[in-house]
């Protein structure tokens, strides 16, 4: 919030996520296997960011890195997991059941309507639903409003303000201007309900290309852009790649081994990289050229999934 | 085409759940609800309007169904997709139909458990997923189409939840009306055991599949089992219904919800049985 001056905002990821203070309020665009900011989240492991406070609708492997690599304080989402395909979310698993983090599970329409309270200047709004539900003694700092014209009482939830959104796009321009493909999820509202936006783009292109492809989220509420192509790796960004689900099928099982074949996992894939050009080199370039191909063929599309 | 597998009966048994010129949404990760949303657009409820959960596609057609929930491939031919706030906006206000919604656990007033078994302030025994947006959205969207893949396991149906995530017909809070809800609460069960519906807010038995006896499903099921006076099998898919289906769900998607043992039951298929459309 506040809106961002238009100048270049070009930086590079290490510059972006030095910023982030231990504690922070982080908000995590796109959702489940598409479009996380991956590029920051590894950053944020080799920096070794600490007691963070994750915020988000569905996630999987950006959240469980984070918590595996231990910078985790709460966990603020409506889902945490890798789907029927690949199950429940090893790190994040473990660390809800010994008690390693708080465990703020939320809903959808909840962490919406308190972005929106922040978007509005207000201090609250109301949500119908979450009464009778357990999520309410998750949140203690929720609180019930009768309305002044039906007499109809409701959970009131309060704004929510992150410090700081993550976001990644397909396209961007230096300014910040970012294209998105659908879903959006809650990036729009994360753009304007946080405190300071900063983005990776697979590719940073003029203004007029990105207005061509239509600008999603404007430049006046992004602080810092860098570029990083594949940067949701090993998720997907569409039009340009589809989700690795091998990487993911690596990833899931060695963080339910856990141990030394997660301390592993993060050793070669983040601490063992010193940046996102080693990371694209150590993927490899032919793999990434692979989850390009959909484009060719359903059956090249669909044997990514096989 | 002449046998079918219990997973492509269960799908058919959830897309009959949906009625012409409904709106309907499923959550992620749920691939059989999925599958049948897609099955009864192209057999006996053209007319509906699908929403694709995770990517709020309107009507798309997609070219398979991936293993994760918010894959282009799902937006496909839709004219249309939802922004999430519009998605959500549509369901909270009453706008949406039906939505499939399942558990680890579910009780007998359908509740459901999707965040953590176990008692939730020492941390959980296990923690599930969590609920995506159906904490907000059972409340609101007019009926509820449940499932359970797992029925069999005798840890699925239970006598009270660990931890109530979504809303069925009464928690301890009170009931719908009390709580000021506005949808209509569950509607049907589907398991891989049976059919249930919910007259009085309370889960009965309406339906068996052949190859399973009322005993053996009450062994499993961890509230008291109504069963309906008029207790019928289940009714044997179409060719429309199955053809849809494989059509639809090729790279079978749908078959990792079951446990193994369950996806070798099979059972013949009569070609004259007529289509549900």
């Amino acid at each position: 919030m506040g809106f961002q001056p238009q100048r270049d905002k070009t930086v590079s990821v290490a510059m972006a996520v030095a910023d982030i203070a231990d504690g922070a309020m982080i908000a995590l665009g796109g959702g489940l296997s598409a479009r996380l900011p991956m590029a920051f989240v590894r950053e944020l492991i080799r920096q070794g960011k600490q007691d963070l406070h994750l915020v988000g609708s569905a996630h999987s492997i950006d959240v469980d890195l984070l918590v595996a690599a231990g910078a985790v304080r709460r966990c603020e989402e409506s889902y945490v997991g890798f789907e029927q395909d690949l199950g429940l979310a090893p790190a994040y698993r473990r660390a809800a059941e010994s008690g390693n983090i708080e465990v703020a599970e939320s809903c959808c329409v909840t962490i919406l309507a308190q972005l929106r309270a922040t978007e509005l200047g207000l201090p609250f709004l109301p949500v119908r639903g979450v009464r009778g539900s357990d999520i309410l003694r998750l949140h203690p700092e929720y609180a019930e409003v009768t309305c002044p014209f039906t007499g109809e009482v409701l959970v009131a939830v309060p704004a929510l303000k992150p410090d700081v959104a993550l976001l990644h796009a397909p396209l961007g321009d230096r300014y910040g201007n970012l294209h998105l493909e659908q879903p959006y999820v809650l990036d729009e509202r994360f753009a304007s309900a946080s405190a300071r936006v900063v983005a990776t783009v697979d590719k940073l292109v003029s203004t007029e290309g990105v207005a061509a492809a239509g600008v999603t989220i404007p430049a006046h509420l992004v602080a810092a852009v860098a570029e990083v192509p594949f940067g949701a790796h090993p998720t997907s960004c569409y039009p340009d790649y589809a989700y690795d689900r091998q990487h993911l099928s690596t990833y899931v099982k060695a963080a339910q081994a856990g141990g030394e074949d997660l301390a592993g996992y993060l050793k070669t894939f983040v601490y063992g990289v010193a940046d996102e050009i080693e990371y694209r080199e150590l993927i490899g370039g032919d793999r990434l050229a692979e989850l390009g191909r959909w484009t060719q063929s359903t059956e090249d599309w669909k044997g990514l999934f096989r | 085409m002449t046998q079918f597998s219990l997973d492509e009966w269960f799908v058919v048994l959830l897309a009959r759940t949906i009625r012409p010129a409904e709106t309907v949404f499923h959550g992620f990760g749920s691939p059989c609800a999925q599958v049948a949303m897609h099955v009864a657009r192209r057999t006996h409820a053209r007319d509906m309007t699908l929403i694709e959960g995770a990517m709020y596609a309107v009507n798309p057609d997609p070219p398979f169904i991936p293993p994760t929930s918010n894959d282009a491939s799902l937006k496909r031919g839709a004219p249309y997709s939802m922004r999430f706030e519009e998605f959500f906006d549509a369901a909270i206000r009453g706008d949406v139909d039906r939505m499939f919604l399942s558990g680890g656990q579910i009780d007998g007033h359908g509740n459901t458990n999707v965040t953590g078994m176990g008692p939730s302030d020492t941390g959980f025994k296990v923690k599930l997923g969590g609920g995506g947006g159906g904490c907000n959205l059972a409340a609101t969207i007019r009926h509820l189409s449940l499932w359970s893949s797992r029925h069999r396991s005798g840890r699925a149906l239970v006598e009270a939840c660990d931890f109530i995530t979504d809303m069925g017909h009464r928690n301890p809070a009170g009931d719908r009306v009390d709580l000021g809800y506005t949808g209509g609460g569950p509607q049907w069960m589907v398991t891989e055991l049976g059919v249930f519906s919910f007259p009085g807010g309370q889960a009965r038995l309406d339906f068996r599949f052949p190859d399973v006896s009322v005993e053996e499903i009450r062994a499993v099921t961890g509230f008291e089992l109504r069963v309906a006076g008029d207790l019928r099998t289940v009714v044997p898919p179409s060719s429309a219904e199955l053809s849809a289906l494989r059509a639809v769900d090729s790279l079978g998607i749908r078959r990792g919800e079951f446990a193994a043992a369950e996806l070798d039951r099979v059972f013949d298929h009569d070609p004259a049985m007529g289509c549900a459309c």
